[in-house]
């Protein structure tokens, strides 16, 4: 049975749905109104999962799937895209919005789920959603600040000093990241005069160099600015330990992959031959990413900004994929992207059962100074051993996906005879563990320094904050003992976002055909652009 | 020459608001910002190429006449990009509203929980080390080291203002 294409607007329209629904409560009592919300968010979660699984089970046995919006055919309309890599990307982060949610409903304080948090996680998930399906370039951009919009008030919910202050600079800096992006799209229209992006692909590759280059740079530096990679990186360490842990939790799974995930689609798709010139330069972005991020969290003093600076370092490795996507290997071209999808989901897993961990503990201590922690592992077992493998994993031991992650991307980066940069990928790793040790020592080992606070919480609160995290690390380490399955789906991932020519297909047969008898390129009519 | 000067407002708005960005003030932060938002907004209005007095609408005639497509989008004005501005500026305005929001806030949290007499004690020191001494003397509660460099910076900007309040 083939369901009707429009199913593939439910990952958008479901979520914005619900939200919307939700938001009609505010207007109810505080109680009445946070259970409506609560019940809705929770319906909303489990059914966007379950929507994304039915995806990616469509698009595995169908391959890549499009829908063209109000039936206008594809340059004209706003085309909706589903692939192999977008599927995944839907599964994970419904299945990690879905995994922080009971932690939500255990901790989240009655003021900040009073002010409408369970709407705005569904209008992040919408806009998350939105900017992995969309077809079109403009319209990623409007995805883009959906997200921002719900993530900014996420971020800022509670109003604390702290909280306003890191909030500024997370949206000065992340709007200048979307202008970057908004002129990218109208620089695409004005010299290729198409936003869809399989019509983007289509005639980016006759455009001039210098064209190619201006979007290109613009696009990336845009989508660099959100996955925080360097030097557009600060908005990230100055904002993410502000909020409340199962914000900061929802954000480091969802919206700096968000943007890895864009540079996975468009430079593929738009730049096959800028990936192959442009390699040193992505990978000393990647580089510096990787250094500055593992760097930095050496001199943080509290769980969070620690975790924080490490989700920086870990975009530089998903980076170092991106420039090495295209260099053949011993497993064919494409096998770099494929390992850099495979990284991007290991650290979702891992450095969400990360933060989670840490902010239960920092919730239930009510500190996340590492100087007044410490000796935990006798009163928190469970938590300690969770929080271990989770930490070793991040750091790439086996049998861990990390492991399977960062061997293949160094045997990759080796196979492209890209040494530099696989010196400084396994130099980092090494600066990972230690921090990764340091970090779960000062937490957990030792004698307890700081006796939790009187208000002895109850058992089934336990239970809900750390069955996230135990499923999140089952997933990394089923990842890692038995890795074919998954390097297969990530191969097929691969393969179909690098396939331009698939795309174009699965979109609409006749745009290359349009391109003989319409000369809207911008070789074809110089003239006609200057002309006032 | 339309083109031209269009180019050139474009770069002086984008000089402006970086400048404009790179001050220390708020309110200068958010002028820039929507400088930034006009020059982006001027550049998306340049890609739909410059056509006076032309119909935004194509119908079967119209291409009969012209002949060729060339010709055609001579006589042609593009409706695409203000459609996308308009989207701009719709978002670019709410954006704008929650950062004057926040930066309203942030004035209203820091009136009320610092020491001016303290901090205008430091600003007024030849020491150049003062204000780090002072950093590490602050109890928990200012913690947020964040905060503090802005209401520093603010008290570099405006000394005078907080010595009058210490003094009282």
């Amino acid at each position: 049975m083939t369901p009707h294409p429009t199913v593939l607007i439910l990952p958008v329209a479901l979520p914005l749905l619900l939200g919307a629904i939700s938001l009609l409560f505010q207007s109810m009592g505080p109680d009445r109104r946070v259970a409506l919300q609560r019940t809705l968010a929770g319906l909303g979660l489990f059914a966007n999962l379950a929507v994304a699984g039915f995806l990616l089970f469509w698009v595995l046995q169908s391959g890549p799937q499009a829908f063209q919006l109000g039936l206008w055919p594809a340059p004209f309309g706003i085309t909706v895209y589903l692939d192999t890599l977008t599927a995944l990307m839907l599964v994970m982060v419904g299945l990690l919005s879905l995994l922080i949610y009971p932690f939500a409903l255990a901790t989240i304080d009655p003021e900040r789920a009073q002010l409408g948090f369970f709407p705005m996680m569904l209008f992040l998930l919408m806009g998350a959603n939105g900017a992995f399906i969309t077809g079109d370039l403009f319209n990623l951009y409007v995805f883009y600040e959906v997200l921002l919009m719900a993530s900014f008030v996420l971020l800022t919910l509670g109003g604390t000093p702290s909280q306003i202050n890191g909030g500024i600079r997370y949206v000065v800096l992340n709007l200048m990241g979307s202008m970057m992006l908004l002129l990218g799209a109208g620089i695409t229209y004005g010299t290729l005069g198409t936003l869809n992006m399989a019509h983007i692909a289509v005639r980016m590759v006759e455009a001039p160099y210098t064209v190619q280059a201006l979007i290109a740079g613009l696009l990336l530096v845009a989508f660099g600015a959100k996955a925080a990679a360097f030097p557009a990186f600060f908005w990230l360490p100055s904002s993410y330990h502000t909020p409340h842990p199962v914000v900061t939790a929802l954000f480091s799974g969802v919206l700096t992959k968000v943007g890895v995930y864009s540079l996975f689609r468009v430079f593929p798709l738009f730049f096959p031959t800028l990936l192959a010139t442009w390699q040193p330069l992505l990978l000393t972005v990647a580089g510096l990413t990787m250094v500055v991020g593992v760097l930095g969290a050496f001199a943080q003093p509290t769980i969070r900004r620690l975790l924080s600076f490490h989700i920086i370092s870990q975009i530089g490795y998903m980076l170092m994929g991106l420039g090495v996507a295209l260099s053949p290997s011993a497993y064919g071209v494409g096998f770099g992207l494929a390992l850099a999808i495979l990284f991007l989901i290991h650290n979702q897993l891992v450095k969400t059962a990360l933060l989670l961990g840490g902010g239960a503990v920092e919730l239930e201590m009510g500190t996340g100074k590492l100087s007044e922690l410490g000796g935990l592992v006798h009163s928190r077992p469970l938590q300690a051993t969770l929080f271990l493998v989770a930490a070793f994993a991040l750091a790439g031991f086996p049998p861990t996906s990390g492991f399977i992650g960062k061997l293949g991307l160094l045997e990759v980066t080796f196979a492209a005879g890209q040494w530099p940069i696989a010196a400084v990928s396994v130099f980092v790793s090494l600066l990972t563990t230690m921090s990764m040790i340091r970090l779960w020592q000062s937490i957990f080992w030792g004698k307890p320094r700081l006796a939790p606070p009187p208000e002895v919480r109850a058992p089934g609160r336990t239970l809900w904050t750390t069955t996230p995290s135990a499923i999140l690390v089952a997933i990394s380490l089923a990842i890692g003992v038995a890795a074919q399955p998954m390097l297969a789906l990530v191969q097929t991932a691969a393969s179909q976002a690098i396939d331009r020519a698939g795309y174009v297909r699965t979109v609409n047969p006749a745009l290359t055909e349009q391109e003989r008898s319409l000369p809207l390129g911008i070789q074809s009519q110089p003239s006609e652009r200057a002309g006032g | 020459m339309t083109a031209l000067m269009l180019a050139l407002l474009v770069g002086l708005l984008f000089a402006c608001g970086t400048y404009l960005v790179l001050q220390r003030g708020q309110i200068k932060l958010v002028l820039g910002l929507g400088l930034f938002t006009h020059a982006i907004n001027l550049a998306l209005f340049g890609t739909g190429r410059l056509t006076r007095g032309a119909p935004p609408l194509v119908d079967g005639e119209s291409v009969k006449a012209a002949g060729s497509a060339a010709a055609l989008f001579a006589r042609y004005a593009d409706p695409l990009p203000q459609a996308l501005i308009l989207t701009a500026i719709v978002i670019s305005f709410g954006m704008t509203a929650f950062i004057v929001m926040l930066i309203f806030r942030r004035d209203a949290l820091t009136g009320s929980d610092l020491l001016p007499g303290e901090l205008a004690a430091v600003v007024n020191t030849a020491d150049p080390f003062a204000e780090f001494t002072l950093r590490m003397q602050l109890p928990e509660a200012a913690d947020d080291y964040d905060l503090l460099q802005y209401e520093l910076d603010e008290l570099y900007d405006h000394p005078e203002r907080e010595v009058e309040n210490a003094r009282e």
